[in-house]
């Protein structure tokens, strides 16, 4: 009878661990996500800015074709780009083409002048701000996640039931460490 | 203690507080229950539970009142709105709490609201005269994760909690003196409950306080967590320790939501030990605020800080 209790007890402790551990992991993978989509809203409001700032140049400089067909196809890798880390290095190509078109601009006074212009290339530099801050959030999300499953014990069941490490959003050859958190995501 | 040591520390020893709250009201009842009447103890804790649902209910209109905070036209100061949606952005809020400003030249800001959807953060015009846009952005940090961490909901229940505890102790004390003959018991147990009901409202306060201090820490590593920019955080409350002038609105309800306490006079720690005087303070010793911070992101502040121009500049608000 005695024998039966404490195994009956064993149980009722482990199954209670077991939730609780498991719904920490559901709520760590959720955060994960809305930290993702909140990265996902910036990126896509950066893109549909792209063809407004490429016509307003192009107004001034229609002959710097090179130039807008760097832009656009920068803009389109972005739209494709599958997962964290390739939007993370799309997104890295993306300001780079920017920055060449940025600095065609500057031969233009007028256009540099220009009401429009100027208010795109300010909600640019917003929406960039966004995007790092996003990107903060939710690389410190993906960096509690994988920690999670990468602990004993949920190292050893966390892929059959279906929880997989998260990407970094961070681009190939990101110098910048994915978060300050002094403690080692292992 | 590393940041991530430090916010779940902070985690726990709130958690105890909270308990200790619960305690107090726990043996205030039943020292009632068994001095006087039962029926007088549960008259006393419904009482108590009215008076505070509706300090609870009334505490954000009750907060902007007594600060005299301001919400902001639409068109108001973009640049600034614009900077607390990007902190709150990085601290993945479902929500960007609502900006209101205060007219006072003293530095300061505070964060209030029972829920994280329908919170607010204050700041001083005198914050925005003094900050640099780094500074600024890590004391808005410092409030955003005030509302994070639902310290603006906690601190509120303290507060309440603290109000109750006082009610009760005071009506179990004015029963047990002018009511002589409803007690039940007598001798020993009664001059036991009599100090009880005179020592509880002291203990709700040094437990409010303690949990105040608290999550001023957690709100800290919190900031710089948020900015990955554990300087910053030093550098604002340094500048906020050096700068002389204290808010007009400062007084002993609202001192805890402030980043830099309004009513706190001593804030002094001597080898490594917090004073007795101090245990009443809302909030830490900057210094030690510093110095958290300091170990935490592995760097000194240097002795001078640097002349930048203040964020007020860039909303071209006049000095």
């Amino acid at each position: 009878m005695l024998w039966l209790w404490i195994v009956g007890g064993v149980v009722v402790v482990l199954g209670v661990v077991f939730v609780l551990g498991y719904n920490r992991l559901v709520r760590l993978r959720n955060e994960v996500d809305t930290g993702w989509a909140n990265i996902d809203v910036q990126l896509q409001r950066r893109s549909d800015l792209i063809p407004n700032l490429v016509e307003a140049v192009r107004g001034y400089a229609a002959h710097e074709r090179a130039v807008f067909d760097e832009v656009t196809k920068a803009r389109a890798a972005l739209q494709h780009a599958a997962g964290p880390g390739a939007a993370a290095d799309a997104n890295e190509g993306l300001t780079v083409a920017l920055g060449r078109l940025f600095a065609v601009a500057e031969a233009y006074p007028d256009l540099k002048a220009s009401e429009n212009f100027l208010q795109l290339q300010n909600d640019l530099t917003d929406t960039e701000d966004k995007i790092s801050a996003a990107r903060r959030y939710y690389n410190s999300t993906v960096m509690h996640f994988n920690t999670a499953i990468q602990s004993i014990p949920w190292v050893l069941v966390a892929k059959p039931l279906g929880f997989r490490d998260r990407e970094f959003f961070s681009a190939a050859g990101d110098t910048e460490l994915p978060q300050v958190s002094f403690s080692q995501a292992t | 203690m590393t940041l991530q040591q430090q916010i779940r520390s902070n985690r726990f020893r709130s958690g105890i507080v909270v308990l200790g709250f619960a305690l107090l009201l726990l043996v205030l009842a039943g020292l009632i229950g068994l001095v006087l009447d039962v029926s007088l103890a549960i008259i006393v804790l419904a009482i108590a539970a009215a008076y505070g649902l509706f300090g609870l209910l009334s505490s954000r209109s009750m907060i902007a009142g007594m600060t005299g905070a301001q919400p902001l036209g639409p068109e108001d100061l973009k640049p600034l709105r614009r900077l607390v949606d990007n902190v709150s952005i990085g601290a993945g809020l479902p929500v960007t709490p609502e900006l209101r400003i205060v007219d006072d030249p003293a530095p300061n800001a505070f964060a209030a609201g029972l829920r994280t959807t329908k919170s607010y953060v204050g700041v001083t015009t005198g914050l925005l005269q003094a900050m640099p846009k780094r500074e600024l952005e890590a004391v808005i940090a410092h409030e955003i994760s005030h509302i994070r961490n639902r310290d603006t909901y906690l601190m509120t229940m303290a507060v309440v909690f603290a109000g109750v505890i006082a009610l009760i102790a005071d009506i179990g004390f004015r029963s047990i003196a002018y009511g002589g003959r409803s007690r039940k018991a007598g001798g020993l147990i009664v001059v036991l409950a009599v100090v009880g009901f005179i020592l509880a409202p002291f203990a709700a306060l040094l437990l409010r306080m303690s949990l105040s201090r608290r999550r001023e820490y957690l709100a800290d590593a919190g900031a710089a967590e948020i900015l990955s920019d554990p300087e910053a955080m030093a550098l604002a409350l340094r500048r906020l320790e050096l700068d002389p002038t204290t808010i007009r609105y400062g007084n002993t309800s609202t001192a805890h939501m402030w980043v830099e306490s309004p009513t706190d006079r001593v804030d002094s720690m001597r080898n490594g030990v917090l004073e007795l005087s101090s245990w009443f303070n809302t909030h830490p010793p900057v210094r030690a605020r510093i110095a958290a911070l300091e170990d935490a992101g592995g760097f000194r502040l240097p002795d001078r800080l640097p002349a930048d121009t203040p964020f007020a500049a860039e909303l071209g608000l006049d000095a």
